[in-house]
């Protein structure tokens, strides 16, 4: 009795320590607290993909009926589709923004935002992050860089166009393009902000990682999701600086004059005075961060999948440190490829074939992980819950566009392939539709922990299945396009002979995007829904083993009431042989499960050994256990 | 139970937080990295560095950061031997050389000007000797941000685990952009 009491003398001291008076505003605005920034992470990020989604049907719609006219266009977009018709200058300003967009805000800040927030203190066992309030700062800065983004569709010129990697001289000269004015202008201010929110969103998450697990937790005992947050963080510390080293000498490009990457240009009969500088370094510097970039995107997809895929195949993951060890060779090589990015710029062949080989190298640790989660799924007893479907979608997806990467990595091939829709297809698959369904499986997985409810599972399955075949339908097809040698960021191909069999397949494609966006329809109804209506959501509705689910399901400041619970085993103790149900949670210590104990569960620990050993002979093994 | 629940009680723990700094200090490094090979790959590919004769102002501002570098640990010592005042008189000391060291490195970017070598120009190599101490001495304002809190912590009634946490992470960053600067005057001397 007397413990329970200091629970809750503690709970009151914590109380008046953690939140003073929980206003409306420090609760929901201003909030300090891990659980409600990851919310507000994920709904802007939701936001952000709808807006970027909707950008990329109208440059869909331009593909597939270049010669047709849209009055509706004109009614949303004014005279940036005058007559019904998307103008060139404005598509390429689409395609830009899409791709920023989905790449910076929906699969970087929207995904390792949301669940590194929601599930680092939440499943190694901390009352919140090392520093609350640079947390809450890393999304007020996120929010504003999204801001800044959207309002370049409210001024003149339009936004930036010069594609998400804003290659000089369209980015440097401000007269280049309609869209290298204010629009690009915007585009940097934006992404300052945006890299500073990373920042200090990655810092805090590797602080609070190796400074702040519970008892009991050490880095061997970690879900596979907190390795993957904590690499790809480290990745962003690591390379986010560059690219803000590289926009630093852009900036000063555009707007002092300098000439760091601007050299020989003439625009129109006008001979600029910039020399000496040269273009391919600021591609050096941006595809440095670029790359590890990629990695970014798809490490936290990784992370949840591996989980979820383990939960709901109720067996451990198949080679938990391979697993590490395949994250971690990941982002020591996500370092040392980024000039495969550049094989046609004048790259002397022999650096060209040491980032070859660099590159093909990540098929190794990609493909480790790619046969653990097979045999994962091998015989295990199969829970096809949506956000189980969704995992075992990131996987399919990671195959059929990682096995293209294969074909692009190699510097020989890429001469061909470079610039192509073949390209588009690839990252699309491996990177793009990957990263959104791992982000979607752990929308579904942990949708209970961060409302207390559960969403409609029939929608899910429906979401499922048509963005499934959908974004398939898509992609698939322009990979054919990219092996004739259809470019991307082509305005219409009705100008060349020999493109123009591909019109067909454009209005195919297009058909199945609006097939696909529509399908988000049943996911937001879903989600949106859910929150107040949805089914009051168990402590522990998947069953699993994790440190998040002995929280209780009521948020609270500080996560749970009381002690911080003691981890005594990994995370992936499922179906374990001689054990009465088929999950482990990481808080029953061995000394409650001596029928199912193994003797590696000891770690070498002689006495631990000895009571199991006595145990067993106290208590002989019946022949049908198990 | 009682002995682990004192485990769990929120003091304040620093741990984590002085962390947060030392990655700072790493992402911090890495851009001036990015910035530096910017430098090397430009200078490789067109076969030249800025080529200037370093202006002497540069030497002075060194000498000022270091020996402003040296009034913060003598703070840092002071303030382990619980003599609060010193330790607010060397935090002072440092912020006028800090000063010092912003005002030669407009001077030297004046007598940079003097002799023709201006920001903008056909030489990228010499655009960076602006651009870049630019950079660091905007590292210069936040870390005067640093210490002007540890100089706040010290004169109010703040505990002495907190007045010292605040002068650790004045001097793990104060170092740090010390070190950095000595990294740029020495790597722009090597690269002419």
């Amino acid at each position: 009795m007397s413990t329970i009491a200091l629970h809750d003398e503690h709970n009151h001291d914590h109380a008046d320590h953690g939140h003073h008076k929980e206003t409306l505003i420090s609760k929901y605005i201003f909030s300090m607290d891990h659980k409600m920034i990851a919310k507000q992470f994920l709904v802007t990020g939701i936001i952000m993909a709808v807006i970027a989604m909707g950008l990329s049907i109208l440059f869909r719609i331009q593909l597939a009926w270049p010669d047709k006219n849209f009055p509706f266009l004109e009614t949303f977009l004014g005279k940036w589709a005058e007559g019904g018709r998307i103008k060139s200058d404005f598509y390429l300003a689409l395609v830009t923004i899409h791709g920023t967009i989905m790449v910076f805000f929906v699969l970087t800040a929207g995904l390792s935002g949301t669940f590194s927030n929601l599930l680092i203190p939440l499943q190694i066992g901390a009352r919140d992050m090392a520093s609350p309030f640079l947390n809450m700062l890393s999304y007020w800065f996120f929010f504003t860089a999204c801001v800044i983004m959207m309002s370049s569709f409210f001024i003149q010129t339009g936004p930036a166009s010069g594609g998400w990697t804003v290659y000089p001289p369209l980015s440097a000269l401000p007269t280049a393009i309609p869209g290298s004015g204010m629009g690009m202008t915007l585009w940097l201010i934006s992404m300052v902000l945006f890299v500073a929110s990373s920042l200090m969103g990655g810092i805090n998450y590797v602080s609070t990682i190796l400074n702040m697990r519970t008892k009991g937790m050490d880095l061997w005992k970690m879900p596979l999701t907190i390795w993957a947050f904590f690499l790809t963080a480290i990745l962003g510390i690591l390379s986010f600086p560059v690219l803000v080293a590289g926009v630093v000498l852009l900036v000063f490009d555009r707007s002092f004059g300098t000439s760091f990457y601007l050299s020989d240009i003439v625009m129109g009969t006008n001979i600029l005075p910039n020399e000496g500088g040269s273009p391919i370094l600021w591609q050096h510097l941006f595809w440095f961060l670029g790359h590890p970039e990629v990695y970014i995107v798809i490490m936290p997809a990784l992370g949840i999948s591996s989980e979820v895929i383990s939960v709901n195949s109720r067996k451990p993951i198949f080679g938990y440190h391979a697993m590490v060890y395949s994250l971690i060779g990941i982002t020591v090589l996500s370092f040392i490829v980024w000039g495969h990015h550049m094989f046609v710029t004048g790259m002397n062949p022999l650096l060209g074939g040491v980032f070859m080989i660099t590159t093909l190298i990540i098929a190794v640790p990609s493909a480790v992980k790619t046969f653990n989660y097979l045999a994962t799924l091998w015989r295990g007893n199969i829970r096809f819950t949506p956000a189980m479907l969704f995992a075992i979608g990131l996987v399919s997806f990671f195959i059929s566009g990682g096995l293209t990467g294969i074909f692009l990595g190699n510097a020989s091939l890429d001469i061909n392939l470079h610039d192509t829709y073949f390209v588009v297809a690839h990252f699309h698959l491996v990177m793009g539709s990957a990263a959104i369904f791992g982000m979607l499986a752990g929308v579904y997985h942990w949708y209970p922990k961060m409302f207390g409810r559960m969403m409609n599972a029939k929608l899910g399955y429906l979401h499922f299945w048509l963005t499934f075949i959908a974004a398939y339908l898509v992609f698939f097809p322009l990979h054919f396009l990219g092996l004739d040698g259809v470019p991307r960021r082509y305005y219409a191909f009705t100008e060349f002979e020999f493109m123009k069999k591909w019109l067909t397949v454009n209005v195919f494609v297009t058909w199945a995007a609006i097939i696909a966006a529509l399908a988000q329809v049943a996911f937001l109804f879903n989600f949106f829904y859910s929150i107040y209506k949805g089914k009051k959501a168990p402590q522990n509705p998947w069953e699993s083993n994790t440190l998040e689910w002995t929280a209780p399901v009521e948020h609270l400041h500080g996560n749970w009431p009381g002690e911080i619970p003691t981890v005594y085993r990994w995370p992936y103790d499922y179906s374990k042989p001689g054990h009465d149900a088929d999950f482990i949670p990481q808080t029953v210590p061995f000394s409650q499960t001596m029928s199912s104990n193994l003797p590696h569960d000891f770690e070498g620990n002689e006495e631990a050994e000895k009571i199991q050993q006595d145990w067993e002979i106290a208590n002989p093994v019946t022949e049908n256990k198990g | 139970m009682v002995l682990s629940m004192e485990n769990t009680q929120d003091i304040f723990d620093p741990k984590p937080k002085k962390f947060i700094v030392w990655l700072f200090v790493v992402s911090s490094t890495i851009m001036f990295g990015g910035f530096t090979s910017y430098y090397l790959v430009f200078a490789a590919s067109k076969g030249k560095g800025h080529g200037l004769v370093l202006p002497d102002a540069f030497i002075y501002s060194t000498l000022l950061i270091i020996a402003s570098s040296i009034t913060l640990t003598i703070a840092s010592v002071a303030l382990r031997k619980l003599n609060f005042s010193l330790q607010r008189k060397m935090l002072w000391l440092t912020i006028v050389l800090a000063f010092g060291f912003g005002f030669m490195q407009f001077m030297a970017w004046g007598s940079m000007v003097k002799t023709g070598a201006t920001l903008v120009g056909n030489n990228a190599a010499i655009s960076f000797i602006y651009v870049v101490p630019l950079m660091h001495l905007f590292h210069i304002i936040a870390g005067l941000g640093f210490i002007t809190s540890s100089l706040v912590g010290s004169y109010k009634n703040i505990t002495l685990a907190k007045n010292k946490f605040r002068m650790e992470i004045t001097s793990i960053f104060w170092h740090f952009i010390d070190i950095l600067w000595i990294y740029l005057y020495v790597f722009l001397l090597l690269n002419r």
